[in-house]
């Protein structure tokens, strides 16, 4: 809930959606199967994306936002 | 809700996998109440393991239940828990560390295997419901969601799958590019780059539990890149390639940047007017011509190697995490730490993320000398810390940069199909970020000129290295949902990513993905990414200067070095990273699972960069436009679902029998050591015997069981180095010189060589008789090189046989910067037939066959407008031709002795590779005994004796030989070593089932043909796990 305090309201707003939707929508543990397909996670392809990642951060301006997950200059 | 009362399950055993008769769900037995069929969710956290409980299968052991029957599961076959048939497990208890107050204390015997229905394929739970005990779990149960969660954006370390073992292979292969070439007529010509970039990558990833709580990751990545990329962009009217053409007007070479100011003519508003010649060139046209073209270059192989690893502790409702990793290129060292935090509330249907990372790296880049004559670096070094150096000597960039990332991201299941996930992030890097093989073009216009003319030729084309601020703020905010499609049993995925800097950049990063599972176990997965961005305030294609160009004699100590520089902006940069496009990329993923907890999954996408389909247009013009492929393939491994299936079949197989590989048995004469058939030995060992071949011996064992199968990782690293060997003794430099070349004296040898091997060991049994095997291999290499003592002037290179006549200018280099080459090795593929085995003796014969999957023709770069010819014979990836490579094994034990004895060879079954050269044929013999010194370690003493014969015709392109590993009569030889080993089996604990094993070979004595270097010895490496 600390976060709540920063200064981001983007993250501010992101909380308070989820938390508004929380009250009005409540997802039971049981309820909750096929969100715990392997389909559904996040990121179902963990290894792709981290070789899909360096490429694209070899060639794009765009950080990859994990600025310390290595990957070299590129620098070619 | 849950309905009161008892509620009989009939489960189809059938449905959850024909070797798992005894998969009760999540099982909550309990005499008075159970617990409700809600579902487990991801178990994925390490549960307590004693007599009264079990662990659970896989990552995931959520099973849904409907009507008391099981509907689906999530990760097939490792569903629910495994109860293994060992009666100790009767008691069902799962303890994940977030349900703790669901675990269902009491605990009911299960039925009998007779009443689980073995036969009758039918299994029947009884189950009970309380009200309070729904209440109690539903407010606490740790649910898959829960666990999927945290997986945020960027934040894939908190993955919930349990322990694994993962790698990968991929392949980026770019397009290759429109330039403008010039003939040596001086035709201009619209030629497409040959030799474009290329990288392979190489990724082994590992997770594995300490303790219940305590996890632990590493990560090993890879890449090995080479090819040609722009450096610079210029007006097509004036700057050009210049293309090296074979008879049958085919470029053959890299190029080389140009630029002839001269050429064309500007207005006073600095447009650009290009000649165009009447047929018989007796009159031009000028025509406005604002077409623009890359100035491309080509880079020999290099590579860089990545090691990180993350360190996790997880409670009920939280985790925290820290983490750290180093990347090592030639010319950039990169050292990175992190911190992270996770936090779930609301009965963990919501978690929060936050991190926080630190990036310290360091540029230390020779700058390109054949694009040294076309640039101006000398005002860099002005402005810069680093020292002017003498024109002639290598000019290296230091820089140093520091990133520093903070992002905070939240999770949220939003309904029984929705997912929602958002991520912040901003990241301030200070220091040198600039590229330092990237060059800006400047014009510089006199504008006294254009007192007489309408028109003029620019004064001077200079080239200057780029300079990027040295501060960036960037942030980023993105958001995924993921929603289930009931009907399909699929998952849509929708991604984006907005990001902006204080550069001007500011980027739209959109996916989407649909998950579709097929059945028996494949999944297909489309995908869909489209990126815009716009462009960097300091990005120019080319810069223009109003003002003239002033001569500067570097040289001149005294000299103003930054006369021109001074007119340019502070900031500047033409790499087309940075300049306004858009990206389309499109492919699809396939996966396949399989028993046992391991899975493959392949990948391709195709991209396309353009400058018109940037949001809002305005991107950069087509000349910069190109496309990329990228395929890759992977190999997982589930050690918990392993470990399961082991506990149920234990007894079954004997894990204890993995045999090393036989170090002796790759080539290891001098240089040829990339073309060492690491492929394949096949031996047998005593899988019987629990007999452990030293790591040095491949193939030494077969799988015991129809169905078995077992992935192992081979790693091996090989030094050469010291002395000049002649025959069997080391020679003076002078020797050498005089007779290590042939016709021609030699000029350079190498100072050492090191050689890296990964390779995957994947095999099979489908009858107990028969094994088969493939073995993908990878490997780098590199080699220093030093001036022989009395070797002539290099000039005399020049006049070397076979040699280009300009050839000595390479020379420098070699001694400056040594060599790289690393990427796919030849594919081994094996069938091991068991001969004879009687328990205590084992015989097997082994087939294989190497396919020349590896490249043999890599070239080094063209410097100073000369070809760099093929690289030496002994840093090509394999051998280039189909080899057959029999072997001969037997292994024995008795009490703690195991022993055991192997021939091998490999025939080369062509006369010559693509590249015009045969590797010589090999032979081995190998005998070593072991002793266990503990109930899981041993040691092993080996001999190994290797007959290597020598190299067969040679290269059929340009060579530039200056050593003796460019002659192919210095290869081959007769080599005698002693390997000390250790081989570790692991009985019990967490790392129960796996194998390790390590070997020194030490070279004892050598008989080289011709002169080569030394051998310092080979360290080898394995593990396994069979299943």
């Amino acid at each position: 809930m600390r976060l709540l305090k920063q200064p981001t309201h983007t993250l501010s707003a992101a909380l308070m959606i989820a938390l508004t939707l929380t009250a009005c929508a409540p997802v039971q543990p049981w309820e909750r199967g096929n969100l715990a397909k392997p389909q559904m996670a996040l990121d179902p392809y963990p290894l792709q994306s981290a070789l899909r990642a360096h490429n694209y951060g070899s060639r794009e301006a765009a950080a990859g936002g994990n600025a310390a997950q290595g990957g070299g200059c590129g620098c070619y | 809700m849950l309905h009161r009362g008892v509620v009989v399950a009939v489960i189809k055993s059938g449905r959850v996998g024909s070797k798992l008769p005894t998969v009760l769900g999540q099982g909550w037995a309990n005499d008075k109440a159970v617990c409700p069929p809600y579902q487990l969710g991801s178990c994925s956290h390490t549960e307590h393991k004693d007599n009264n409980s079990v662990k659970p299968v896989g990552g995931v052991c959520l099973m849904d239940i409907k009507n008391g029957r099981v509907t689906q599961q999530a990760k097939p076959p490792s569903v629910g828990l495994v109860l293994t048939p060992n009666p100790t497990y009767a008691g069902l208890s799962c303890r994940v560390h977030s349900m703790q107050p669901m675990r269902c204390v009491k605990r009911t015997p299960l039925p009998t295997h007779g009443e689980r229905g073995n036969n009758n394929n039918k299994i029947v739970i009884q189950r009970g419901v309380k009200d309070s005990q729904i209440v109690k779990t539903s407010l606490h149960a740790l649910t898959a969601a829960a666990l999927v969660l945290p997986g945020m954006l960027g934040q894939a370390a908190w993955a919930t799958e349990g322990d694994e073992v993962d790698f990968q292979y991929g392949h980026y292969q770019e397009g290759s590019r429109n330039i403008t070439a010039i003939d040596s007529n001086g035709n201009f010509l619209d030629q497409k780059n040959p030799n474009p970039i290329e990288v392979e990558s190489l990724h082994g990833h590992t997770k594995v539990s300490l303790t219940d709580r305590i996890k632990f990751a590493f990560n090993y990545v890879q890449d090995t890149w080479g090819g040609a990329t722009p450096i610079a962009t210029g007006p097509a009217a004036m700057g050009y390639n210049s293309a090296l053409q074979a008879p049958d007007g085919k470029i053959l070479s890299g190029s080389s940047p140009h630029f002839d100011s001269s050429r064309g003519l500007v207005d006073k508003h600095y447009r650009v007017y290009t000649p165009m010649y009447s047929p018989d060139f007796s009159s031009v046209e000028y025509k406005p011509d604002n077409s623009l073209t890359h100035i491309i270059a080509t880079a020999s192989p290099e590579t860089r190697k990545q090691g990180d690893f993350k360190l996790s502790y997880d409670w009920d409702d939280a985790a925290i995490s820290a983490g750290g990793g180093i990347s090592i290129e030639d010319d950039y060292e990169s050292r990175f730490g992190n911190l992270g935090g996770r936090w779930d509330f609301n009965n963990k249907r919501t978690s929060v993320n936050l991190g926080l990372s630190y990036t310290n790296s360091q540029t230390n880049a020779i700058l390109d000398h054949d694009a040294l004559p076309y640039m101006q670096a000398d005002n860099y070094f002005v402005n810069h810390t680093n020292k002017r150096v003498n024109v002639d000597d290598p000019k290296i960039i230091s820089g140093n940069r520091q990133d520093w990332t903070v992002n905070a991201g939240v999770s949220h299941a939003l309904s029984q199909e929705t997912l929602l996930a958002a991520d912040f992030g901003y990241t301030r890097s200070t220091g040198y970020m600039s590229n330092p093989y990237k060059i800006t073009e400047a014009m510089f216009i006199n504008p006294d000129d254009f007192q007489y003319s309408d028109y003029t030729s620019p004064n001077y084309m200079a080239g200057f290295l780029e300079r990027r601020p040295e501060v960036r703020n960037q942030w980023n905010v993105g958001g995924r949902f993921v929603q289930y499609i009931e009907p399909l049993d699929a998952a849509l995925h929708f991604d984006y990513k907005f990001s902006a800097d204080d550069w001007g950049i500011y980027s739209h990063d959109f996916s989407a993905d649909w998950v579709q599972p097929m059945g028996y176990g494949w999944t297909v997965t489309p995908r869909v990414r489209y990126y815009s961005q716009e462009v960097a305030d300091f990005y120019h294609s080319y810069l223009v200067v109003g003002k003239a160009y002033q001569d500067v004699d570097f040289n001149d100590p005294n000299a103003d070095l930054n006369a021109n520089a001074r007119n340019l902006p502070a900031h500047f940069s033409s790499d087309q990273r940075l300049s306004g496009f858009g990206a389309l990329s499109g492919g699809v993923t396939v996966e396949k699972k399989f028993a046992k907890g391991l899975s493959i999954e392949t990948g391709f996408e195709y991209f396309t960069h353009q400058g018109s389909l940037k949001i809002g247009g305005g991107g950069e013009g087509s000349y910069a436009n190109y496309d990329s492929w990228v395929a890759n393939a992977a190999l997982k491994v589930d050690l918990d679902a392993l470990s399961t299936h082991m506990m149920q079949a234990m007894g079954g197989m004997d894990h204890s029998v993995h045999g090393g590989h036989d170090t002796a048995n790759m080539d290891h004469s001098g240089h040829d050591m990339a073309a060492m058939d690491h492929s394949a030995h096949a031996g047998h060992g005593g899988h019987h015997h629990g007999v452990h071949g030293p790591a040095g011996v491949m193939f030494d064992h077969m799988l015991a069981n129809s169905g078995d199968m077992m992935v192992g990782y081979r790693y091996m690293y090989a030094n050469q180095a010291g002395h000049m060997l002649h025959g069997a003794n080391e020679v003076s430099d002078q020797a050498v010189v005089a007779g290590g070349c042939g016709p021609n004296p030699c000029f350079l040898t190498s100072g050492d060589m090191v050689m890296h091997m990964h390779m995957l060991d994947l095999m099979y049994a489908p009858t107990d008789w028969l094994t088969l095997m493939v073995m993908p291999m990878w490997m780098d290499m590199n080699m220093s090189m030093r001036r022989l003592d009395g070797a002539p002037p290099d000039e005399e290179a020049n006049n070397n046989v076979g040699n280009n006549p300009l050839s000595s200018a390479h020379i420098p280099h070699h001694l400056q910067n040594g060599h790289e080459t690393g990427g796919f090795g030849d594919l081994g593929m094996y069938a091991l037939f068991k001969l004879f085995d009687d328990g205590m003796h084992h015989a097997h014969f082994t087939f294989g066959l190497s396919a020349p999957t590896a490249d043999v023709d890599i070239q080094l770069n063209r410097r100073h407008q000369v070809d760099g010819g093929f690289i030496h014979y002994g840093m090509q990836l394999g051998s280039g031709t189909w080899d057959f490579k029999p072997s001969l094994t037997y292994t024995g034990k008795l009490d703690k002795f195991s022993w055991g004895a192997q021939l091998n060879g490999t025939v080369r079954m062509e006369d010559r590779n693509k590249s015009g050269y045969r590797l010589g044929d090999m032979f081995q013999a190998t005998a070593w005994g072991s002793y266990n010194v503990l109930d899981w370690l041993s040691a092993s003493v080996r001999g190994a004796y290797t007959l290597q014969g020598g190299l067969n015709g040679q290269f059929n392109g340009l060579v530039n030989q200056f050593g003796p590993m460019d002659y192919p009569q210095n290869h081959g030889g007769k080599f005698w070593d002693v390997g000390f080993g250790l081989n570790a089996m692991i009985h019990n604990g967490a790392f129960a089932g796996n194998h390790f094993s390590v070997e020194w070979v030490q070279p004892v004595e050598d008989n080289v043909n011709g002169y080569q270097l030394d051998r310092e010895g080979t360290l080898n490496a394995t593990w396994g796990i069979m299943f």
